[in-house]
Parts: structure tokens; C-alpha cells; sequence
């Protein structure tokens, strides 16, 4: 697995002294870039202690690939300078938009999947690939709402992104379930479609049900532990895949270090029973 | 336009109420429900970055009505960036004209502070000014140098002592009430390590500084101090706003001033 990484966690400022103390074969932690791009302060101090420690992983939430215009210049420049200085074993950023009319929008939105997007979007992967001059890995994402016009299945459109712009998978085996739940198809089948060798990340999360909508509706809330269909999921697709780089991701309703520690001991014992039968 | 264009400009204005534009790629009648989540989602993140850049309004105000205020304000002032920790600083202005706040005229004050107090938490890392650079400076030195504010450095001046009630409002029992004393007070918000520093300023201490930040001599921030408050112990107010870590360095005044 790359660089030793095995099971890692979502890190926020609350736990910096927590990651700092923690013990851990493989552990490395993933931050949002968005929130370290500032000149200076306690928070990037934070976080360059951990990464001297650990390995680091810069996960976007914002620069909005799925765009129909190139990713903000500002915003790549910000990003490459975090990439400098952390040297982070992972880049990854999502299948999503979230910029309008000069407006940022705080959520990873929806497009149909035609062919004229796919080439959009492998033309802005690619521009992100070469102002940071490194490959990066981009998720799946949740979704909520059945569109028309899509030409592509999501699968479809991921493996022929990954081959027209080089980039890696991150495979967010929560979203693929919520996604499943809520338009309809089965997740076992869609994470069967992802092609094995470009899959460089796994992210697992909670999620709970929509609180107007009730469980016909899951929301990829990040606020609640792993659920059990989502553990099994994972299992089998370790199975079929071997292990990679997988992290717990919270972002809300932030539990104690040692309750995510005890989430990420799981992770850890899955991928260390695959490297046993590897 | 791109399709892609115009599905994304029809999903920007749905989020805002009008979804008639969306229908083309709307597959049937339980999709619109379900746009509720994502303006919800886009709701939530702008009220959480509010909430967490105004934390003192939390305290004054409560969390929920500070959200709902944030709602309304992201209506017409949406995020331009993905760092949200960059959202909100026309927050502290919109207060002013904010009907419902009307009876708070307290609250934008309070607000400026906060915004000031996030500026200097990410502001650029510089060691600050230490009190023996100062002690080697000469009486001539006094009238050709002046002292560059720390990056982190925020001058703030009221005309009431909304300083005060920030500080006030900082105490875990602070529910007590809001009480504004209205005798003007300044302050200085800055953050000579990684611990944000504030200091209440007088009329002569906020006029040292503003002169400083305007590139003026040391002398002729002096000056600038006495006249603003004739009675102010000068000797003792540059050591004091050094202790404080309000200067970056000793400099030459900037040419186009003196």
C-alpha cells in the first residue's frame, strides 16, 4: 500500500494534540485544504505539527471540477502552496461543483453525466493534475436527486475519467451506499464496475436519514460512526481489490479522539487480514 | 452555453426557489422534494461559518437567532470562496441595517470585533517587536524611524465602549446583560505568537498606532498621541503596546509622509 498507509482519520483542530499523542501502525490523517489556506496562525501550525508526524492527505471540497469552466486559478495557487509545504501522501477532490456565477456554493452538487461533461471534466482534472504536478484521486459522490440526461453511468464516467486524465479513484464506499439507497440501484454492483487498479483511497462514513423525508432519503452527514452495511460493503470490496489507504471521515458532532481511534483500529484489522491473505 | 452550463445556472437559481428552470433534467415529480437537501446543505455551510467567525455574537444574541440572521444574509452576500474562514466580512455591516437587529445597535460593533479578532488568528507568523530593539533607539533615531504594526495588528475605535462589553461578553458567565458605557474606547487586536492578544486602547494610544500604521515617525506619532489625550504618560505607552506585540519591526518612515 502506498507509502505503508493503512486505516487513517478525518482530523479537526480539537484533536491536533490527540493525533500529536496517538499510536498507530499506518495511521495518517486527512484534512480539508480549504480550511489551512490562510498566511499564517495556530491552525497551519497545528497542522504542520501533525504532518511531521504523520502522514498528510489534502482533500478538496471546493475547487468544483465538475465546473463548465477551468478550476479558480487563486484557488489552485492556495492549494499548490499547502502541497509544497505538507508534501502530502495523498491529493484527492470530488466528482462535484460548487461555483456559480462568481458565487461559491458550501456542497459538492450534481451535473448529468454526458459525454460533453466528461470531456469538461477531464480537461479540469487535468489542469489541477498539472499545477500541482502530481496525480490526484477523485470521489464519488452522494446522491440525492435522479437527473435526466446522463449518457454515462457513474462507473462509466469514472473509469473513462481516470483513463482520459490519468487520475486515481477515491471510492467513498458511504456514498456509493447512500447514492444506491436513495436513486434506486444496487451498490454491490456499482462498486463491482469500479475498476480495481485505479482505486488509490477508501472513505468510510455515517450517514443518517433526511429529517423531512425519513429513510427514503440518506444523507451523507459525516455526523454519526460507520454504519454495519457499509462496513460489509467494504469488506467485500478489499476482497476484491486488496487493501488501500482507507479513512474515517467526521466532520460533525465530533465524537472523542478515542471512539474515532476505535473506528479506525477496524479499518486497520481489515486491511491487515487482506495483506495476510495477499 | 453548454448544456452543462445551463444545468448549472438552472441548479444555482432552483437553490434559491425557482426550480421551473430545472424541469428539462428533472426525471419525475419526487425530485424537486428532494432539492430541499441541498439548499438546506448550502444554508448550513454558510450559517456554520458565520457562527464560527462571530463567536461573541453567539453569546450575545444565542446561536439559533445568529443562524437564522446568517440565512438571510448569505441570500445576498453568498461565499466568492471555498476558505469560508473568509466569509462574513460584510456581516458586521449588514448587522447595522438588519431590521430585526434594530434594537441591538450594540450588536455590528460587537461584530467588528470578532472579524478583527479572526484577521489576526490568520494573519502572516512574525516574531514581534521586543522591548530592547526600542531601548537601543537614540532621541535622534525617535524623529527619522518609525515601527511597522505586526501583520496580526487590528486598530479598532468606538464611539461607546463596545470594547468593553466584547470583553464582557468573553466570560463563561457572561449571560448577566448587555450594558454599553458610552465613553469612547479603542482597541488592538493582535497576535504576536499563536495566542490572539487584545489591548484597550485611549484616544492617545489609538492615535500612536494610527500614525505608526501610516508610516509616520515615532516622534510624530508622539505628537499625534499628546494631541489626541494631553494627558497620556508617553514614555510609558511605546514599551507598554510593545509588551503587547503590536509591532513587527523598527523602520524608516515611509517617504510619503513625515
Amino acid at each position: 500500500m502506498r507509502q505503508g498507509l493503512t486505516a487513517g482519520l478525518s482530523l479537526k483542530p480539537p484533536h491536533f494534540a490527540d493525533a500529536l499523542a496517538a499510536p498507530g501502525e499506518g495511521l495518517w490523517f486527512e484534512v480539508h485544504p480549504e480550511n489551512y489556506m490562510a498566511a499564517g496562525g495556530p491552525r497551519l501550525a497545528g497542522l504542520a505539527a501533525v504532518a511531521e508526524r504523520w502522514p498528510i492527505s489534502l482533500h478538496g471540497v471546493g475547487l468544483s471540477l465538475a465546473s463548465d469552466a477551468p478550476p479558480d486559478a487563486d484557488h489552485l495557487a492556495d492549494l499548490r502552496r499547502l502541497v509544497d509545504r505538507f508534501r502530502p501522501a495523498l491529493v484527492s477532490e470530488h466528482l462535484a461543483w460548487s461555483r456559480s456565477g462568481g458565487s461559491y456554493l458550501p456542497d459538492l452538487l450534481p451535473f448529468p453525466r454526458s459525454r460533453a461533461a466528461l470531456a469538461r471534466i477531464s480537461d479540469n482534472v487535468a489542469r489541477m493534475q498539472d499545477a500541482l504536478d502530481r496525480p490526484v484521486l477523485i470521489e464519488n459522490p452522494a446522491l440525492y436527486l435522479p437527473l435526466q440526461g446522463h449518457e454515462l453511468q457513474e462507473t462509466e464516467f469514472l473509469a473513462e475519467l481516470t483513463q482520459r486524465s490519468g487520475c486515481g479513484l477515491l471510492v467513498d464506499v458511504n456514498n456509493a451506499f447512500v447514492s444506491a439507497h436513495n436513486l434506486g440501484y444496487s451498490a454491490e454492483a456499482y462498486l463491482a464496475a469500479l475498476p480495481a487498479a485505479a482505486i488509490g483511497e477508501i472513505h468510510l462514513a455515517g450517514h443518517s436519514a433526511d429529517l423531512g423525508l425519513g429513510e427514503a432519503l440518506l444523507i451523507d452527514s459525516h455526523d454519526a460512526p460507520v454504519a454495519e452495511p457499509v462496513w460489509r460493503l467494504y469488506e467485500q470490496l478489499i476482497a476484491r481489490i486488496g487493501p488501500r489507504p482507507t479513512l474515517i471521515e467526521r466532520d460533525d458532532n465530533l465524537p472523542p479522539f478515542a471512539a474515532l481511534m476505535a473506528e479506525r483500529a477496524r479499518a486497520h484489522a481489515v486491511l491487515a487480514r487482506e495483506v495476510e491473505h495477499v | 452555453m453548454s448544456e452543462l452550463a445551463r444545468f448549472q445556472s438552472a441548479f444555482a437559481e432552483a437553490l434559491t426557489g425557482d426550480a421551473a428552470g430545472l424541469a428539462p433534467w428533472l426525471a419525475d415529480a419526487s425530485a424537486e422534494p428532494r432539492l430541499a437537501v441541498y439548499r438546506n446543505t448550502v444554508a448550513k455551510g454558510c450559517a456554520d461559518a458565520v457562527a464560527a467567525q462571530f463567536p461573541t455574537l453567539v453569546r450575545g444574541v444565542g446561536e439559533a437567532w445568529l443562524r437564522d440572521a446568517a440565512v438571510i444574509f448569505a441570500r445576498g452576500h453568498p461565499p466568492v470562496s471555498a476558505s469560508l474562514a473568509d466569509y462574513g466580512a460584510a456581516f458586521p455591516g449588514w448587522l447595522a441595517d438588519f431590521p430585526p437587529a434594530a434594537d441591538m445597535p450594540w450588536l455590528p460593533g460587537l461584530a467588528r470585533i470578532d472579524w478583527a479578532w479572526r484577521a489576526a488568528l490568520f494573519a502572516e507568523d512574525r516574531p514581534a517587536l521586543t522591548a530592547r530593539a526600542f531601548t537601543a533607539l537614540t532621541p535622534e533615531d525617535h524623529a527619522s524611524l518609525g515601527a511597522e504594526l505586526h501583520p496580526a495588528a487590528q486598530l479598532l475605535w468606538f464611539d461607546d465602549g463596545t470594547p468593553s462589553l466584547w470583553q464582557a461578553l468573553q466570560a463563561d458567565d457572561a449571560a448577566a446583560g448587555i450594558e454599553l458605557s458610552p465613553a469612547p474606547e479603542g482597541l488592538l487586536v493582535t497576535r504576536p505568537e499563536l495566542t490572539v492578544l487584545t489591548l484597550p486602547l485611549g484616544s492617545g494610544g489609538h492615535a500612536f498606532l494610527a500614525a505608526c500604521r501610516a508610516g509616520r515617525s515615532l516622534a510624530a506619532a508622539g505628537e499625534a498621541a499628546l494631541a489626541a489625550q494631553p494627558d497620556l504618560a508617553l514614555a510609558a505607552l511605546f514599551p507598554h503596546l510593545i509588551g503587547a506585540g503590536a509591532f513587527a519591526r523598527i523602520q524608516t518612515p515611509r517617504s510619503d509622509v513625515s
